[in-house]
């Protein structure tokens, strides 16, 4: 039977991660395809039956073990499959010490080493990697558009949940794949999402930015929302967003639950993409390109689920609870359990109890420990940026330790050429080095035991980022405002000058 | 009972459960709250009690009471039913494996985050989609018959509840073959593998800009 006949005549329960009414899936068949469905059958080799199916990777990213994970195969005397489609990056066990270069012990395990130690090699079978010490390191999902290792159209996977990131330049991506199943196959093997739109319309007001949209998006949805679903985000308010303002967006799609976030690509995305070193050139960037134009849904293409989220009006956001979901405006108050719909009031009451916040109190004016600002959801160079514009002529709160890590060392040495990181520095932030830091607690950058941090990552899950630690989840700059005032503010009453 | 069929790969085989069934009916169990990394482990817990640490032990490694596998009558459970989007969060493995070493070989649940059930089709945990009000049903039995077992059929694809009801689920025909025939992804892939390697060879001819310069 062809998949599509079968997919057309299955009626019963649940199938696959989530429980769904399976006459709902891919109520498509007449429509235009959208997107995510176009690159999944351009990389489809075989239907496995239900909605499973092996897929062909373009790109597999691999981190810190990646090295080593080769290694080990080809010691054991396996080939590894389209290596050229492999990259690896030392992100999660790297040190964001300064002295991580010199003193390489502060590097988990052997990650120091096993990047030049198999650099070589790895070069001879077309794998690009970069350790401590290449000028490319950052974060895997900061790295790869900025190298143009990721591009539409792709189907991209690796091991970390985040790897949703990279949708935000037109391709599927997605984390949780083994290396090993992917090195020596060059394939996956997944269940088909559904299709989910988020539309967004209104204009952002001062300071609301990517981070709040995709915060407020979960808020109103809940972090289920996107369960069984591939997300894309569209509408104009998408389209006038950078690339890494969409990058942020796509990168919360997992805390929405979804299986991977994505945006249609257009001329800002080829604008971006154009200029990078591994993106293709003369002709194949015309036969690229041709390719990509045809990605964005069709107009009649059918979504499982279509959703509206109106940006009018919506403030800075920040989370008051242990999920992404748990968030409100700047200036609203915390919410009472018994306000919460009836399934949610026992994990508001735990996620406050956690949280050490009073149902009634304004969320503006917690005071706060730590300041993180880094992290895959946003440490590039347009996120520095506007925290540096926050900070700038400002000092960090006596008692509190802000951090500021660029996502990737080019975004460092830009940020540098700018002069971002006096600024930084002379207000009292620790300029560290690209890594993933303190957003998972990685390599013993951990927030203090129970203490409260205010973060621009993406997970405020109980001791995420630390024992007991309590996290805030805000945009950069709100992140900057509460370094500066030691507790959480409303940015745009700060750069008004309305808070000393 | 049904003979049990051998296992044909190298792979971890799941058939069926007759265990225990312990009421977790939270939404959103994250990944952080199932295996936190990268902080020490509690002092409190033993390569058995590892998931769950959070919610399971305070910071001191006295159990908390109130978390259910530290109830009578449910210590040994083998079976988790739990909210929506269970599993939501990271795509570590160990999210899966602790559980798995504490003995819990099956968790039913509304939905699954999307990473933990791929890592639970990798491990051999089972993870059984299934409506919310049948999990209550089950939920409110399985407090008022403290210590009695169910049965999770994968071959048949049915939850026996004794006394209450017989609940159907299905699974994705892949996943049910992989389990019940014990295979590993690569013991899968490896019948594509003469498949896989004709459309790679088209494929690079077809989109040589996905291949780097």
């Amino acid at each position: 039977m062809k998949r599509r006949d079968f997919i057309k005549t299955t009626v019963g329960a649940g199938v696959g991660c989530g429980f769904i009414p399976m006459q709902s899936l891919f109520a498509r068949q007449a429509a235009g395809m959208t997107m995510y469905d176009k690159i999944w059958e351009a990389h489809e080799i075989s239907y496995l039956g239900g909605v499973t199916s092996v897929l062909h990777v373009d790109r597999m990213m691999l981190p810190d073990n990646g090295p080593a994970a080769i290694k080990r195969l080809l010691d054991a005397g396996e080939t590894i499959r389209n290596p050229e489609l492999v990259w690896a990056v030392a992100d999660h066990q790297v040190s964001t010490s300064p002295e991580r270069y010199t003193n390489r012990s502060l590097n988990l395990g052997s990650v120091a080493d096993d990047f030049p130690e198999m650099k070589e090699q790895l070069a001879a079978m077309g794998i690009q990697a970069f350790g401590i010490d290449d000028p490319e390191q950052g974060i895997q999902h900061v790295v790869g558009p900025e190298t143009g290792l990721t591009l539409p159209g792709m189907l991209m996977v690796a091991g970390d949940s985040h790897t949703c990131t990279h949708g935000a330049v037109g391709c599927v991506s997605w984390g949780g794949e083994t290396a090993q199943n992917v090195l020596l196959t060059g394939t996956v093997i997944r269940e088909r999402a559904r299709n989910l739109r988020v539309n967004y319309t209104g204009a952002l007001g001062p300071w609301v930015r990517g981070k709040d949209m995709i915060l407020h998006t979960i808020g109103a949805l809940g972090a289920d929302a996107g369960n069984r679903c591939a997300v894309e985000y569209a509408g104009p308010l998408v389209r006038s967003l950078s690339v890494e303002g969409r990058m942020t967006i796509c990168n919360l799609s997992i805390e929405m639950g979804a299986a991977t976030g994505m945006v249609a690509p257009d001329d800002t995305t080829y604008e971006y993409v154009a200029s990078r070193e591994f993106a293709p050139r003369g002709e194949l960037w015309d036969q690229a390109l041709a390719y990509w134009r045809s990605l964005p849904s069709d107009n009649d293409a059918a979504f499982y689920r279509d959703e509206t989220i109106d940006m009018t009006d919506v403030e800075p956001q920040v989370t008051w609870g242990i999920s992404p979901e748990h968030v409100i405006g700047i200036s609203e108050r915390i919410p009472a359990p018994d306000d919460a719909p009836f399934e949610k009031r026992d994990a508001w009451r735990r996620a406050l109890e956690y949280t050490k916040l009073t149902p009634g109190d304004t969320i503006a004016d917690t005071p706060i420990d730590e300041v993180f600002i880094g992290s895959c959801a946003e440490s590039r160079i347009s996120d520095l940026r506007a925290a540096a514009e926050v900070v700038r002529g400002r000092r960090v709160a006596p008692n509190v330790l802000a951090w500021v890590i660029a996502g990737s060392q080019p975004v460092k040495r830009q940020a540098e050429t700018e002069g971002l990181d006096r600024i930084f520095r002379d207000a009292g932030f620790d300029w560290r080095e690209p890594g993933c830091s303190k957003c998972y607690g990685s390599n013993g950058d951990l927030v203090a035991q129970g203490k409260r941090c205010v973060s621009n990552s993406n997970r405020n899950y109980v001791g995420r980022q630390g024992i007991d630690a309590i996290t805030h989840l805000v945009s950069t700059p709100m992140a900057a405002a509460a370094a500066i005032a030691g507790r959480i503010v409303d940015v745009r009453r700060l750069m008004a000058g309305e808070i000393v | 009972m049904a003979e049990e069929p051998a296992a044909l790969g190298n792979g971890p085989q799941f058939i069926r459960q007759e265990g225990i069934a312990a009421p977790l009916m939270m939404d959103n169990v994250d990944t952080d709250i199932i295996s936190p990394i990268g902080k020490p482990p509690n002092p409190g817990a033993t390569p058995e009690t590892r998931a769950f640490e959070p919610i399971r032990f305070f910071a001191d490694g006295r159990e908390k009471p109130d978390f259910i596998l530290n109830q009578e009558g449910f210590r040994r459970s083998s079976i988790i039913l739990a909210g929506k989007n269970f599993g939501t969060g990271s795509s570590r493995s160990v999210a899966v494996s602790r559980p798995l070493a504490g003995g819990i070989n099956v968790v039913i649940a509304e939905s699954f985050g999307p990473l933990f059930y791929d890592n639970s089709v990798r491990q051999g945990l089972l993870a059984v989609p299934l409506e919310g009000d049948k999990i209550e049903r089950i939920a409110e039995w399985a407090f008022a018959n403290r210590g009695q077992t169910i049965l999770v059929d994968l071959q048949r694809q049915v939850i026996e509840v004794p006394g209450l009801d017989t609940f159907e689920f299905r699974v994705e025909p892949r996943v049910r073959e992989k389990l019940l025939g014990g295979f590993t992804v690569r013991e899968e892939l490896s019948r594509l593998d003469e498949e896989i390697n004709v459309f790679a060879q088209s494929y690079r001819q077809s989109w040589p800009w996905i291949y780097r310069r």
